[in-house]
């Protein structure tokens, strides 16, 4: 794979996962991303999902989808919709729903379906330190991560000054990093 | 084999008890000996914060050695890869554990087979025991809550009030002559505490006149500020009465620091369990760390105790063996016996009495050390835990500062403790994170349609309001981007929960003893637990908790989502035995532990009913000092540690005196 595909199969990763996760582009993965949360997640997502599906063009035909998608100027909610749709098959909308639980929680997970009394639910692992701390979770509950708080004493009193930043705002004061 | 001699004192254990008593008896210029079977105290916690960021189950003992859960040995029938604690030299008892209590190869703690024949209900019925501690240096404190109340005067006449449990030696008069040491220990703790506030809570209970050690004290540091979550419930429960009494609101006093001080301000990372990432709150290092400056005070770490010797014609104790390591699954290094002239046992409440017990190769010890009434390691308790949780009309911003800053203190004594047991309720900060695992199960919910939180599907609660988040959506809907968004931000905002630390009666039977067949890998037998939730007293608090949780979560407009748990199974598989539920009253119940574990080598007034007396002391080894909640004759009303701590600075005044006039 030649620099520029990698680059674009990046710009292609951020791209679906704002989408899916609802948080901006330049939300999750920032210009200076002093996190880099993303270089983790593409090869890990890459990799667990050949894995889990057999299917070795399953990551690209998903990350292909969507820059046609994209390239065909519909909103971010119809892109949504139609990469969820399950006409693209089961392996290709579970991937894609895996996708928005790996940058919400930092962990993968796996299903375990339901049996006869017991309702279908998820365990997932953890993929690092540092993606626990990463996990779009704490950004929407206009909270931290827990034990990686960023706040001083006494923040707890009052209600956050900002909604969920789900976009960066135009005035760095209204960054809610700045409580 | 090395010999560590010509110690005034040797204690086993170098948690927040085995610190004081050390620093004590340091500063009198005593020379003091511990040893402590877990690791040195870290030069810093990040090698902690790392295992604890990595950790899967974010339990309390997730950051310490050794390792909790090893996904990378995940088995069908093993699925955290729970280590085997047979190839350890210090294992614990862990929450993990809790859920394997069946199978040995994963939970360090044994328990005798259920009883043939039992319904759910039956007080006879055998359950884990939910609640954990640390081997390390440090001790449990390193993930205690920093709740730093004090029991109140009628805590210690259970019995003589109530006709329940038993008094504390003395009864009020013991109370009493704790209050000086109370003080000193919600000094060392450096107790943030909001002085009218807790003025009010204890004139009520009759703590004092003046609130608290006279009029002129204030705490240490002013009170931790209350959460938005706090004042939600603080605006709602006040014309709340349960059994004729009033409820309110406490700020919590706890031992973190609300100023910048030798430690940091807290800076509310909602994790003082399982570890604050600052220190902002106090833990037994702290003390620990005083101790060693007084220059009189040798720490030995990875130093196992095994065995107590005793004199057989004086019955003094003479020496404690002691057995090293290097690594957690190593083999074992070596061996010796520590002598002073005054021992004192500070390894909580089960290793402690385990080593008591472990000690019977002595003659006129058979039934192990300081045990001629037969009590080592019996009237085991907690605070059974009930716990609920609902979803508030209005935001109310869970998941920030302290993990509890405030409780609902008011229930803790009465009229009605003729009938059941009191508790103390904590409101938690947390959200659903122990109630439900979240944000992670509501996350799943969502993304995969699923429906553990009950928000996304079609259930109802037990008073049949429909708990489905958003009723526009369908039943098990899978949401994405602004939609997913708005919905978990809703709901996790939203959360609270409630936990009720119900009084546990002391009961010989509930017991820690010696596994016959299970070992640990330095060859030390594992505990055998016996642990039943038998009194009817009991049962009624979790029927009462109940009962009122609905009624808080009513006053403030909550919708209440409290699961209740599936019926218990005793007889089944490891894997389909259920570990904490009982039935009551039609009923099915689920306790929590909250971590107090107490009751193992309790004082008491006669030799043949208690372990010691009221100083400390061992009936049968004048030279034997236990500290601890072991020693707690009932578990009372509060969380444990403030009570711990003053107990173990009244051990060491005691110490000295013997040590000022010893004979032997």
């Amino acid at each position: 794979m030649s620099d520029n595909s990698i680059e674009k199969n990046m710009d292609n990763f951020i791209g679906l996962s704002a989408v899916l996760t609802g948080f901006s582009t330049e939300i999750i993965a920032p210009g200076l991303d002093v996190v880099d949360i993303k270089s983790e997640y593409l090869p890990f997502f890459t990799k667990t999902v050949t894995e889990e599906s057999g299917d070795a063009n399953l990551v690209n035909n998903i990350l292909q989808e969507f820059a046609s998608l994209k390239n065909s100027g519909l909103s971010d909610q119809q892109i949504g919709e139609a990469m969820l749709s399950l006409s693209n098959g089961d392996q290709f909308v579970l991937a894609c729903r895996k996708l928005i639980f790996m940058w919400y929680s930092g962990a993968w997970p796996t299903i375990i379906p339901a049996t006869e009394d017991k309702p279908a639910s998820t365990v997932s692992n953890l993929i690092s330190a540092k993606s626990y701390t990463a996990g779009l979770a704490w950004q929407v509950m206009q909270s931290h991560p827990m034990g990686d708080s960023n706040y001083r004493y006494g923040y707890w009193a009052t209600p956050p000054p900002h909604s969920v930043p789900t976009q960066v705002k135009e005035h760095n004061d209204e960054k809610s990093s700045e409580l | 084999m090395k010999n560590h001699q010509n110690y005034d004192v040797v204690i086993v254990g170098s948690g927040i008890s085995g610190s004081i008593v050390a620093y004590q008896l340091g500063l009198q210029g005593k020379k003091v000996l511990i040893l402590e079977a877990g690791q040195a105290v870290p030069v810093d916690r990040s090698g902690y914060m790392e295992t604890f960021f990595k950790a899967n189950a974010k339990t309390p003992e997730s950051p310490y050695p050794p390792t909790t859960q090893n996904p990378s040995a995940s088995t069908p029938d093993n699925p955290l890869g729970l280590p085997d604690p047979a190839n350890e030299n210090v294992p614990r008892h862990t929450v993990l554990q809790v859920g394997a209590w069946r199978k040995p190869k994963q939970a360090y703690f044994t328990y005798p087979p259920q009883e043939e024949g039992l319904n759910g209900d039956s007080p006879k019925a055998n359950f884990a025991f939910a609640s954990s501690y640390e081997r390390i240096g440090g001790g449990t404190t390193w993930h205690w809550l920093g709740t730093s109340l004090r029991l109140f005067p009628n805590d210690f006449e259970l019995k003589t009030l109530y006709n329940q449990g038993v008094d504390w030696p003395g009864g009020k008069n013991f109370y009493q002559a704790l209050v000086p040491y109370y003080e000193k220990a919600t000094n060392e703790i450096g107790v943030a505490g909001d002085k009218d506030a807790l003025d009010t809570l204890y004139e009520q209970f009759g703590v004092s006149q003046t609130g608290e050690y006279g009029p002129e004290y204030d705490y240490p540091m002013p009170g931790i500020t209350e959460s938005l979550v706090d004042q939600a419930f603080s605006a709602s429960v006040m014309p709340l009465k349960v059994d004729g009494i009033p409820l309110y609101v406490t700020p919590t006093p706890q031992g973190r620091n609300s100023l910048p001080g030798e430690r940091r301000q807290c800076a509310g990372n909602t994790n003082c369990i399982p570890i604050c990432p600052i220190q902002a709150k106090y833990d037994a290092t702290v003390t620990l760390a005083r101790a060693q400056q007084t220059g009189n005070v040798d720490v030995l770490y990875r130093h196992v105790a095994c065995n107590i010797r005793v004199d057989e014609n004086t019955a003094d104790i003479i020496g404690i063996d002691f057995l090293t390591y290097d690594t957690h699954t190593g083999i074992q290094t070596g061996s010796g016996t520590a002598t002073g002239k005054i021992y004192v046992l500070a390894a909580h409440a089960i290793e402690t009495p385990k080593l008591l017990l472990m000690s019977n190769k002595n003659k006129k010890c058979s039934d192990g050390v300081a045990n001629s009434s037969g009590q080592v390691g019996r009237n085991l308790m907690d605070h059974v835990m009930y716990l609920s949780w609902a979803l508030a009309k209005e935001p109310v911003y869970a998941f920030r500062g302290p993990l509890s800053t405030a409780g609902i203190e008011s229930l803790r004594d009465g009229e009605f403790r003729k009938d059941r047991s009191a508790y103390r309720i904590e409101i938690g900060n947390e959200g659903w994170q122990w109630a439900a695992n979240d944000p992670f199960t509501t996350l799943a919910d969502f993304v995969f349609g699923q429906d553990n939180s009950q928000l996304n599907g079609n259930a109802v609660n037990q008073q049949n309001q429909p708990l489905r988040w958003d009723p526009k959506l369908p039943a098990n809907s899978q949401l994405f981007g602004q939609q997913l968004v708005a919905a978990l931000n809703g709901i996790y905002t939203r959360q609270i929960r409630l936990g009720f630390l119900i009084e546990q009666l002391p009961d010989p039977e509930n017991r820690v003893e010696l596994s016959k067949t299970e070992k640990d890998h330095l060859g030390l037998p594992r505990p055998l637990v016996t642990y039943r939730i038998p009194e009817d007293y009991v049962r009624n608090a979790f029927v009462s908790a109940k009962e009122v949780s609905t009624k808080i979560y009513n006053a403030m407009g909550a919708t209440e989502y409290t699961k209740a748990p599936p019926a218990p199974v005793f007889y089944d598989t490891p894997d389909k035995v259920t570990a904490t539920n009982f039935q009551y009253q039609g009923n099915n119940f689920t306790f929590y532990g909250a971590g107090h574990i107490v009751g193992t080598y309790r004082m008491g007034t006669r030799s043949d009913n208690s372990v010691l007396n009221s100083r400390q002391q061992s009936w049968d080894h004048r030279n034997l000092y236990m500290v601890g909640s072991g020693v707690f004759p009932t578990v009372a009303t509060g969380n444990p540690t403030l009570t711990i701590a003053a107990l173990a600075f009244q051990a060491a005044d005691n110490i000295l005196l013997d040590l000022a006039g010893i004979t032997f």
